[in-house]
C-alpha cells in the first residue's frame, strides 16, 4: 500500500515540476486530488484496510497528499509570478534612459584601425611637420628642381623667405616628407608609420585640398620586395577582409626604385570588371623600395641598408571599404551633423 | 597619361597568338596598366596608363616591343617586328636653312615635299579615331599617325606660306603675340620656344602647337615636314602658362628620345608618298648637337637577389633585359647593362635595372613575407597618440561629436593681424588663404552651418600655426570644443574640462577670470597656461586648450591611499560672505585649517548664502565632537578675519 502511495507521489511531482502552464497545473491537480483523482481513489482503498494496517497507511497517505498539495502551491506561485513579470505594467518598448554618446569622425576611426593593424606587426606611429621645408618634401626625396609636383599649381607654398639650404616652405603634399626626418634620427632599423594631414591644390568629388595619408617606412638589413609585398598583403586582408586580394604592378615615383602601384580586387565585382573599377582592380596607392639617393640624404649607407615605403590616402581606403557608399569625398569635411552623427 | 590603341595596330609590330585579354593582363602586371579593354567593332581597343618616365610607351611600336618582352617571359610565343627603315630619295629642288639654338632644341629634322591635300583613306581615319584623334586631312593626319606609331611628335608647315629661306629658332620675348592654328591669340611671357621667318614673324610655337599663319590649308601644295626634339621644361612651362595641353605638349614635356626623330621622319615621308602623292624636293635637314649617350650600369647577382628577395638566374635576367631593348654583357656574376636610347634618361643606377628584371619576372611571382620584427626600441605606452585617443574617447562618451575642419581659413576666420599670419602664396581661393591660429572660429562656423540643431556639442583636435623668424612655422596641437544649447552654463564646460583632466591624472587646476575681460576663465595646470573657456552668449560656450600642456602633465601614475578605519564626520556649513569673495578662495581657506579636513565642496548657493559640505576624518582615531568643534572655530575665525564672512547655523 505504502509503495503505491510513494509511486503516486513520484509521478505527481515529476508532472508538477515539468509543467510551465497554470492550466496544465490545474489539470494535474484534478488528476490526483479531484473527486475521482488517483490519490482520492487510493485514499478510499485505505478505508478498506484492517485496523492494524490503517494508522500506518493513513499516515503515509496524508503525508503524500500534503507534499503534492504543497508542491502544486509552490509551482502555482512561481508560474503566477513569472506571468506577472512578463505581462504586467512595465512597457519595455519605451525608450531607455541613455548616457550621452557622441561620434568620432570617420577619418579618426580609419586612422585608429590603420594604426592598430600596423601596430601588430611592429610599426610605431610618428608625427612630423605639416608645414615643411621644400628640402624634406622634395629635394631629399630625389625630386629634380623642375619636377611638376613643385609647380605652384600643384603644391601650396607659404609666403616666407626661402632658406638658402632648405628652400621654400610648403604645405606637405604627401606624408613622405617624414621619411628623411625619420632617417635623421639615426635609430636603425626603422619601422615607422606616419599618418598626417596633407595638402594639394585640388578640389573635386575625389579630392579635397586637405586630406590624410598614411605612410609606412621600413629600413634595415636585408629588406626586400618580398617584405613590401608581405606587408601590403597583410594590411589589405586585415583592413578590407580576407576575400580581397592585393597586387602590385610597375609604376614610377621619384623616391622609390623600383616603384609600385598597389591595387586591390574590386569589392563590388570581385575582380570580374565593372563600372567602378579598372578591369576588376581598384588603385589603392603607391609603394616602392626606398631610392638609394633618399637613403643617402637621410645619412644611411645604401650599400648596407635597404628599405621600402608606401603612402596611401586615408580617405581613399575609407571609401574603398565595402558598403560605406560615400560617393563624394568632400562630404567628409563638410561637417554636417546629420552626416557626422551616422558614424 | 593615357593612350588608346587598337589591337590590330599593335599586332602590326608584334606577332603572337596571345589573346587581347592575355595581353592586357600581362601588360598590367609587368609593365603598364591596361585600365580598360573594350570591344571596338570586330577589333579591341586597349586604354593604357603610361607613367611619366616611359614616354616611349605612348606609341604603338614602343608598346609592341614591351608586349613581346613580357609575353615571352610568361612563356607565350611573341616576336617584335619593328619597321624596316629605308632611306628616301632626296633632291636639291628647294632648300631651307634652319638656325637652331641647342639650348632650346636638341634635334631638328626637316624636309620639303610636294603634296596633294585631301581626306585620308578610311584605314588611317579609323585608327586615328580609335585613339581619340580627330581626322582633319591627309597632311595633318600623317603627323598624328606618325606620332602615335613612333612616339615622337611631328609637325607640318605650309612651305609656301612660311615664305622664307631660313627658319630661326629662338626664345620668345615678353609681350610677343601669336595666334595658334585654332585661332586663339596669346600674349607670350617670354622664354617659350618659337621659330621666326625671314621677316621676323613668329611662325611656330615649337613643341606645343602650330600657328595660324603657317598651318596647312586645303590649298597647300608644298609642305615643310618638321620634327623638333625640344627642351621639356620650357614646353611644360609654356603649355601650363597658356593652358594648351596638346598631345604634342604632353609628350614633349616628358623628354622624348631624339633617336626616334629619324624613324618618325622616314615614316612620315613614306606615308606622304602613299596617301598624299608626296615627293621629296629638298635634302633632309638633321641638326643634332648632343647625341644621347646611354650610361652602362653594372649589376651583380647579389644586388639583384638582395633587392628582390629571391634568386633569379643571371641568364634569365639577361634575357629579360635584351628583350626590352637593352644591350647586356654577362661577366662572371655581373651584368654590364646599357639601356637603349629611349630609356637613357630613366636608367642610371643598379636599382633601375633591377626594377626592369623584377617587373618582367613578375611581382606576382615574388613571395609575400612579413618583415622581421627587428625593432627592439622600447616604446612607452603613453605616447602622445595614447592621450589623444583617450581624450577623444572621453569626449565622445560625454556626447561630443568630433569634427575635422580645414587648416586654412579666410581672413574673417583668422581673427588676428594678417601680417603675422602663416599665409599661403597660391591659395585655391581667398576662403582658404591663411593657416589658422585658433580652432574656435572654425568650430563656430560648423555651429552656424548646423542651424537646425538646438543642442550641439562638438570638438576638434588639430594644429594651429604661428610664424617664426628664419624657421618653419610653429605648429601646435589644440583641443577645442563648442557647447551650444538654450541657457547653457559656463559650469557645464568647466565640468567637462575638470573631469577630462582628472581622467588624465592631472591635478592642481586653477581657473581665473579672463584677463581680457568678458565671461569665461583661463585655466592653469600648476603654473602652465592651459587655455580658455569663453562664454559667447546665453547659448554658446567654447574652449580651446594647449595639447602640449595636457601631454606634459598627463600621467598614468597611480598611488594607493588606504581608506581610514575610522568613520568620517560630515557637516554642512552655511556661510554668508560678500559677493565678491570667490568660492574657490573660501574652499582653500577652509581646507588649510586642519589636516583632518579631507574634502570641502560647495553644496549649494542661494543669494548671499553658500553652503559647504565638509568631511573630517582621521586615520588614527575616532574624532570627538570637541575635536571637530575646535576646527570649526578655527574656520570661523579665519573666514571672519580674511573675508568678513559669518557662519549661519
Amino acid at each position: 500500500m505504502e509503495e503505491q502511495f510513494l509511486d503516486l507521489k513520484n509521478s505527481a511531482l515529476s508532472l508538477i515540476l515539468d509543467t510551465e502552464s497554470l492550466t496544465e497545473l490545474e489539470e494535474i491537480r484534478i488528476q490526483f486530488l479531484g473527486k475521482n483523482g488517483e490519490l482520492t481513489l487510493l485514499f478510499k482503498e485505505v478505508t478498506k484496510l484492517s485496523a492494524e494496517e490503517k494508522p500506518e497507511a493513513g499516515k503515509v497517505a496524508n503525508e503524500v497528499k500534503r507534499i503534492i498539495e504543497n508542491t502544486i502551491k509552490q509551482k502555482s506561485d512561481e508560474l503566477t509570478k513569472k506571468g506577472k513579470s512578463k505581462h504586467q505594467s512595465l512597457d519595455v518598448t519605451e525608450p531607455g534612459i541613455k548616457p550621452p554618446l557622441g561620434h568620432l569622425h570617420l577619418v579618426t576611426q580609419a586612422i585608429r584601425e590603420i594604426t592598430t593593424i600596423f601596430g601588430h606587426i611592429g610599426f610605431t606611429r610618428e608625427r612630423y611637420p605639416e608645414v615643411e621645408w621644400d628640402w624634406y618634401a622634395f629635394t631629399s626625396l630625389n625630386f629634380p628642381d623642375d619636377h611638376p609636383a613643385r609647380d605652384d599649381w600643384e603644391t601650396f607654398f607659404i609666403k616666407q623667405q626661402p632658406d638658402s639650404k632648405m628652400g621654400p616652405v610648403v604645405l606637405t603634399p604627401h606624408t613622405s616628407s617624414g621619411q628623411v626626418r625619420e632617417m635623421q634620427k639615426k635609430q636603425l632599423p626603422i619601422k615607422m608609420l606616419n599618418i598626417a594631414k596633407c595638402y594639394r591644390r585640388q578640389s573635386d568629388v575625389s579630392h579635397t585640398q586637405m586630406f590624410h595619408q598614411f605612410e609606412g617606412v621600413v629600413i634595415g638589413q636585408d629588406i626586400s620586395i618580398t617584405h613590401l609585398k608581405g606587408t601590403l598583403d597583410y594590411f589589405v586582408k586585415s583592413y578590407f577582409g580576407k576575400d580581397r586580394i592585393a597586387r602590385i604592378r610597375p609604376y614610377h615615383f621619384q623616391f622609390t626604385e623600383p616603384s609600385f602601384e598597389v591595387d586591390i580586387s574590386c569589392g563590388i565585382c570581385f575582380g570580374k570588371g565593372c563600372k567602378l573599377c579598372k578591369e576588376g582592380w581598384l588603385e589603392m596607392g603607391g609603394a616602392g623600395m626606398v631610392h638609394p639617393n633618399v637613403l643617402k640624404f637621410g645619412g644611411i649607407d645604401p650599400q648596407k641598408y635597404t628599405g621600402f615605403a608606401f603612402g596611401w590616402g586615408v580617405e581613399r581606403i575609407l571609401m574603398m571599404k565595402e558598403g560605406i557608399q560615400i560617393d563624394d569625398l568632400r562630404i567628409l569635411y563638410g561637417n554636417d551633423l546629420d552626416f557626422l552623427k551616422q558614424f | 597619361m593615357n593612350i588608346k590603341i587598337l589591337d590590330s595596330w599593335l599586332r602590326e609590330y608584334v606577332v603572337t597568338k596571345a589573346t587581347p585579354k592575355q595581353i592586357a593582363e600581362k601588360l598590367s602586371l609587368t609593365s603598364v596598366s591596361v585600365e580598360r579593354l573594350e570591344k571596338y567593332g570586330s577589333d579591341f581597343v586597349y586604354d593604357i596608363e603610361v607613367t611619366t618616365n616611359r614616354p616611349e610607351l605612348m606609341s604603338v611600336i614602343g608598346l609592341a616591343r614591351e608586349t613581346a618582352a613580357v609575353l615571352i617571359e610568361n612563356d607565350i610565343h611573341a616576336v617584335f617586328t619593328p619597321r624596316t627603315i629605308k632611306s628616301p630619295k632626296t633632291s636639291n629642288e628647294v632648300s631651307i636653312e634652319i638656325k637652331n639654338d641647342p639650348h632650346l632644341v636638341n634635334r631638328v629634322m626637316a624636309v620639303v615635299m610636294e603634296v596633294a591635300v585631301r581626306p585620308s583613306p578610311k584605314a588611317i581615319k579609323e585608327r586615328l579615331e580609335s585613339t581619340d584623334i580627330r581626322s582633319l586631312n591627309n597632311l595633318i593626319d600623317v603627323t598624328n599617325y606618325v606620332m602615335r606609331a613612333v612616339g615622337h611628335p611631328t609637325h607640318v608647315f605650309d612651305y609656301n606660306r612660311l615664305d622664307t629661306k631660313t627658319l630661326t629658332i629662338r626664345e620668345s620675348k615678353k609681350g610677343e603675340e601669336i595666334t595658334t592654328l585654332d585661332q586663339k591669340t596669346f600674349k607670350l611671357q617670354g622664354g617659350d620656344i618659337v621659330a621666326e621667318n625671314d621677316k621676323g614673324q613668329i611662325v611656330d610655337l615649337l613643341g606645343v602647337m602650330g600657328l595660324e599663319n603657317s598651318v596647312v590649308t586645303d590649298q597647300t601644295k608644298r609642305i615643310l615636314f618638321f620634327i623638333d626634339n625640344v627642351d621639356p621644361n620650357r614646353i611644360r612651362k609654356t603649355s601650363m602658362r597658356l593652358g594648351i595641353r596638346s598631345e604634342a605638349a604632353v609628350l614633349n614635356e616628358k623628354t622624348v628620345d631624339p633617336e626616334l626623330a629619324y624613324d618618325a621622319l622616314l615614316y612620315g615621308i613614306e606615308l606622304f608618298e602613299k596617301i598624299a602623292d608626296g615627293k621629296v624636293i629638298s635634302k633632309i635637314v638633321d641638326i643634332y648637337p648632343n647625341k644621347i649617350k646611354p650610361k652602362t650600369v653594372t649589376v651583380t647577382q647579389q644586388q639583384i637577389q638582395n633587392l628582390i628577395g629571391i634568386s633569379i638566374p643571371l641568364k634569365k635576367s639577361q634575357d629579360i633585359l635584351v628583350n626590352l631593348g637593352f644591350s647586356v654583357e654577362k661577366k662572371d656574376e655581373k651584368l654590364l647593362v646599357t639601356p637603349p636610347s629611349f630609356r637613357a634618361g630613366d636608367i642610371a643606377i643598379p636599382e633601375d635595372v633591377i626594377e626592369e628584371i623584377a617587373r618582367v619576372y613578375g611581382y606576382h611571382n615574388i613571395p609575400n613575407i612579413i618583415p622581421p620584427l627587428t625593432t627592439a626600441v622600447i616604446k612607452n605606452e603613453t605616447s602622445k597618440f595614447f592621450w589623444e585617443d583617450r581624450i577623444k574617447d572621453a569626449l565622445k562618451y560625454w556626447g561630443f561629436t568630433e569634427v575635422y575642419t580645414y587648416s586654412m581659413v579666410s581672413e574673417s576666420l583668422y581673427e588676428g593681424p594678417l601680417e603675422s599670419a602663416v599665409t599661403i602664396q597660391n591659395p585655391l581661393s581667398e576662403d582658404t588663404a591663411y593657416m589658422r591660429r585658433t580652432l574656435v572660429p572654425s568650430l563656430l562656423q560648423v555651429v552656424t552651418k548646423n542651424k537646425s540643431y538646438d543642442n550641439i556639442k562638438i570638438f576638434e583636435l588639430a594644429n594651429i600655426y604661428a610664424q617664426r623668424t628664419n624657421n618653419l612655422p610653429d605648429e601646435r596641437l589644440k583641443l577645442a570644443g563648442v557647447l551650444k544649447k538654450p541657457k547653457v552654463s559656463f559650469y557645464e564646460v568647466k565640468g567637462v574640462i575638470e573631469q577630462l583632466l582628472s581622467d588624465l591624472g592631472i591635478k592642481n587646476l586653477t581657473f581665473k577670470n579672463l584677463e581680457r575681460g568678458g565671461d569665461g576663465a583661463s585655466v592653469f595646470v600648476d603654473k602652465d597656461y592651459l587655455g580658455d573657456i569663453e562664454v559667447l552668449d546665453n547659448n554658446t560656450v567654447d574652449f580651446e586648450l594647449e595639447f602640449s600642456v595636457i601631454l606634459k602633465h598627463a600621467t598614468l601614475k597611480k598611488v594607493y591611499n588606504p581608506s581610514s578605519k575610522y568613520p568620517p564626520v560630515v557637516e554642512d556649513l552655511a556661510i554668508i560672505a560678500p559677493a565678491n569673495i570667490l568660492t574657490g578662495g573660501l574652499i582653500e581657506s577652509i581646507k588649510k585649517q586642519s589636516s583632518l579636513i579631507t574634502d570641502v565642496s560647495l553644496l549649494d548657493k542661494y543669494k548671499g548664502n553658500r553652503t559647504f559640505h565638509i568631511i573630517y576624518q582621521s586615520y588614527t582615531k575616532n574624532l570627538t565632537n570637541e575635536e571637530v568643534g575646535d576646527i570649526r572655530k578655527k574656520i570661523l575665525k579665519e573666514l571672519k578675519e580674511k573675508f568678513d564672512a559669518t557662519i549661519v547655523y
